[in-house]
């Protein structure tokens, strides 16, 4: 694959955002990120436009996911808030669909539901069009991932010690788990999980855990990490890696509708790679080190667009760092328009 | 009428000291008064920086705040971060001063300005808080050395701990809670032997005091001295007599257990116990870091402080727990929170401290301390009031010169005493 994206439009945003995601027609683009709002942005083929965003969110806004076919969002937020939108429109929402930090957002390829997990254990499973809760599941552990298999029959979670348990869509019952202990280390006192993304490729056939492969707490220094799990067998078929360990976390990953993978990265500050790489290849054939701390990627449904996210240089320091006027110094992260 | 002592007091103390020409901790009624009081220690140092935001000074919901929220304590109107329901259930047997701004942001340097006070410049290293305390107060009724620190990985003695006071009022560490090495008398050697053996030695140390430095030969002496009470009390480090409820309560894990020994250490009367959690230092996923963390030390203090209660020690122990710093509002790009000594957060409890005591405030974004800043050097003259020793009347003595036991331009927080 020979492909080499170009960077078409720079847009600044003044907050810090972790998630983003086009809508199914591609008109519009949402982001979350560390700020109580869900951030909507217009997008006309050339650039991004700042729309009206949703408010009413607490903490962090943590979670953006689009219905497959309808014009609906559902957001979460680190106080547990689950909420469906189209457009300006609140559609249903529940204030503490999880007590406290909702991390994921998964929904069904048929659209009819959608599976929740947060840092309170329980991985939960919604009817899409009307919010009622459908079933749950105690997990036991801070939950970081969950994904609907292609079929949408199975749903498959993630858990802080490195475990992808399967189960049914009605989370009845527990089927196997697939070993991703990989993914996390005890430092100290200190639990490091290395899972951030579960996604499905190959129609299924194969499961991919990506994050990073801790090495240390406090201060993260790790590699970058897809792990390729072989979903009928559940055996450990590839691992990927990519970088020094200055690079940490993989924070987002896609699949091109040409079979690629799309990864972006955010280490130790400063750092930050967009990855474009073959499932089966050990190398990628694409890597943009010119963004730092990436956190998002959102592909376009054409397929000729993606927005990464990243941070501003010089993101960190100790003590007090002062702007131009004297006013304490906040960081932001600019979106990066590219097209394919 | 400002209500705090003031530099210009402690001037004239220190005239009336040298006009007295004697510490009044050469008296030896005040001395052996403070030690019958058998006040007690419990320093709690968490290396690196406990985010303030994630703990004592949550500001939910704000453009710093962080993810998590923020709930009720057992002291209307003061809350803590989520991440601290145990505490938050005991906040009022805190004091939790908010308004902390230090002056250093480096570990190589903050280390040793925090545990030392930071004093002036005087051209020797000043003592840590549990090297003072182990020199003003004596080793107390047990016998049992007095500045002991329990940390995860190696142990051994750590002289630097005691500055100009000299080696003897050193740490000794014990590495993972454990008892040193060989601390009991091998079985092949009978007490008979052992009393021998001891005769010849003390007749040696006097030929090689006969050409030392005073200090230097105490310091020889005390660790001896420190074996023959640590042989007799080995128990305090057995962590199998513990029942399991006890270890479930404090948590299984590192600090859990050494919080334990440190329980154990406190009741067989050691004058000052510092207990060490290493890994307070998230420059990167400082969420995810919190998350996991502050809860295991939220169970291990908590129950420290139920069980101290319970026994009655807490009216006798000073309990501190602090950092090096507090860690920035602003997030960096690894999602972390680099090193704040601007506006962070110190809580204390026990002896000597008003209880459900909130002290000075942060501004709404915690960007600054709003109220009356305290450095360092105010801790320690609160902790040495707090302990009954009036750091404008006591001093060191510096192989003869005399040297303030805190911060000479710095002044004890009087609403945090009780």
């Amino acid at each position: 694959m020979k492909l080499d994206p170009t960077q078409i439009a720079e847009i600044n945003s003044e907050h810090q955002i972790s998630a983003a995601r086009f809508s199914s027609d591609g008109s519009v683009l949402v982001t979350s990120g560390y700020e109580p709002l869900v951030r909507c942005w217009l997008f006309d083929g050339k650039t991004l436009t700042p729309l009206p965003s949703l408010e009413g969110f607490h903490g962090y806004s943590t979670a953006i996911a689009f219905h497959p076919k309808l014009p609906h969002l559902f957001c979460a937020d680190s106080w547990g808030q689950l909420r469906c939108s189209e457009g300006e429109k609140t559609l249903w929402q529940h204030e503490a669909a999880h007590d406290g930090w909702l991390r994921q957002i998964a929904v069904s390829p048929d659209g009819r539901c959608i599976a929740t997990c947060g840092k309170d254990q329980f991985v939960r499973v919604w009817d899409a069009a009307t919010g009622q809760k459908l079933s749950e599941h105690a997990a036991g552990e801070d939950v970081y991932a969950v994904t609907f298999s292609p079929e949408g029959q199975q749903l498959v979670f993630g858990d802080m010690l490195g475990r992808l348990v399967v189960m049914d869509r009605d989370l009845k019952k527990a089927q196997r788990t697939l070993d991703a202990a990989v993914l996390y280390k005890l430092d100290r006192i200190q639990d490091l999980c290395g899972l951030r993304m579960l996604l499905f490729i190959e129609g299924g056939k194969t499961l991919l855990a990506a994050g990073t492969t801790p090495q240390n707490g406090a201060t993260p220094q790790s590699i970058p990490t897809i792990l390729h799990f072989d979903f009928a067998s559940g055996r450990l078929t590839q691992t990927f890696t990519h970088g020094a360990s200055k690079e940490g976390f993989i924070h987002d990953l896609v699949q091109h509708p040409q079979g690629f993978l799309m990864a972006v990265t955010s280490g130790t500050p400063g750092s930050g790679m967009l990855l474009l790489t073959n499932p089966a290849d050990k190398e990628p054939f694409h890597v943009n080190t010119k963004m730092a701390n990436c956190h998002a990627l959102a592909l376009h449904p054409d397929g000729a667009h993606f927005v990464v996210t990243s941070t501003n240089r010089d993101s960190n320091g100790n003590g007090r760092s002062l702007g131009k006027n004297g006013e304490y110094k906040t960081n932001r992260s600019p979106l990066h328009l590219f097209e394919v | 009428m400002n209500p705090l002592c003031t530099p210009g007091d402690h001037h004239l103390s220190r005239r009336a000291f040298l006009g007295g020409g004697l510490s009044l901790l050469a008296s030896p009624v005040l001395a052996e008064a403070m030690r019958q009081k058998d006040k007690q220690v419990l320093f709690v140092w968490l290396d690196g920086g406990l985010s303030q935001l994630e703990s004592w000074d949550p500001k939910p919901n704000t453009e710093f705040g962080g993810p998590f929220r923020s709930i009720k304590t057992s002291v209307p109107g003061v809350q803590f971060c989520e991440l601290m329901p145990k505490l938050a259930k005991q906040m009022h047997k805190l004091c939790v001063v908010r308004s902390m701004c230090t002056k250093d942001n480096a570990h190589s340097s903050g280390v040793d300005r925090i545990q030392r006070g930071d004093p002036k410049n005087r051209g020797v290293p000043y003592p840590h808080f549990g090297a003072g305390v182990a020199k003003l107060l004596g080793p107390g009724a047990s016998g049992l050395p007095p500045y002991v620190w329990i940390k995860p990985g190696s142990g051994g003695f750590r002289a630097e701990d005691a500055g100009f006071l000299g080696p003897k009022y050193g740490s000794l560490a014990f590495g993972d809670g454990k008892p040193p090495e060989n601390l009991l008398r091998h079985p092949d050697i009978s007490a008979e032997q052992d009393a021998a053996r001891n005769e010849l030695r003390q007749m040696l140390d006097q030929r090689f005091a006969a050409k030392r430095e005073k200090r230097v030969v105490e310091a020889n002496a005390s660790v001896f001295d420190m074996a023959e009470k640590l042989m007799a009390r080995a128990d305090i480090f057995d962590t199998s007599r513990l029942p399991e409820r006890d270890r479930d309560r404090y948590g299984r894990h590192d600090l859990g257990l050494h919080m334990l020994v440190a329980r154990q250490m406190l009741e067989a009367g050691v004058r000052f116990v510092k207990v060490t959690s290493y890994g307070w230092d998230t420059h990167g996923d400082n969420f995810n870091a919190h998350a996991t963390m502050v809860p295991k030390f939220d169970q291990a203090f908590s129950a420290m402080l139920e069980d101290l209660e319970a026994s009655g020690l807490l009216k006798t122990t000073l309990v501190i727990c602090l950092s090096e710093f507090g860690r920035t509002p602003r997030i960096n790009g690894h999602v972390g929170r680099d090193h704040w000594p601007e506006a962070w957060s110190i809580a204390m409890a026990g002896h000597g401290v008003r209880h459900g005591t909130l002290v000075g405030e942060t501004n709404d974004k915690g960007t600054a301390v709003k109220s009356q800043p305290y450095d360092i050097g105010s801790m320690f003259h609160t902790w040495y009031r707090a302990l009954g020793i009036d750091p404008l009347k006591t001093e060191f003595d510096n192989a003869g010169q005399p040297l303030p036991i805190a911060h000479d331009e710095m002044i004890p927080i009087k609403e945090a005493l009780a």
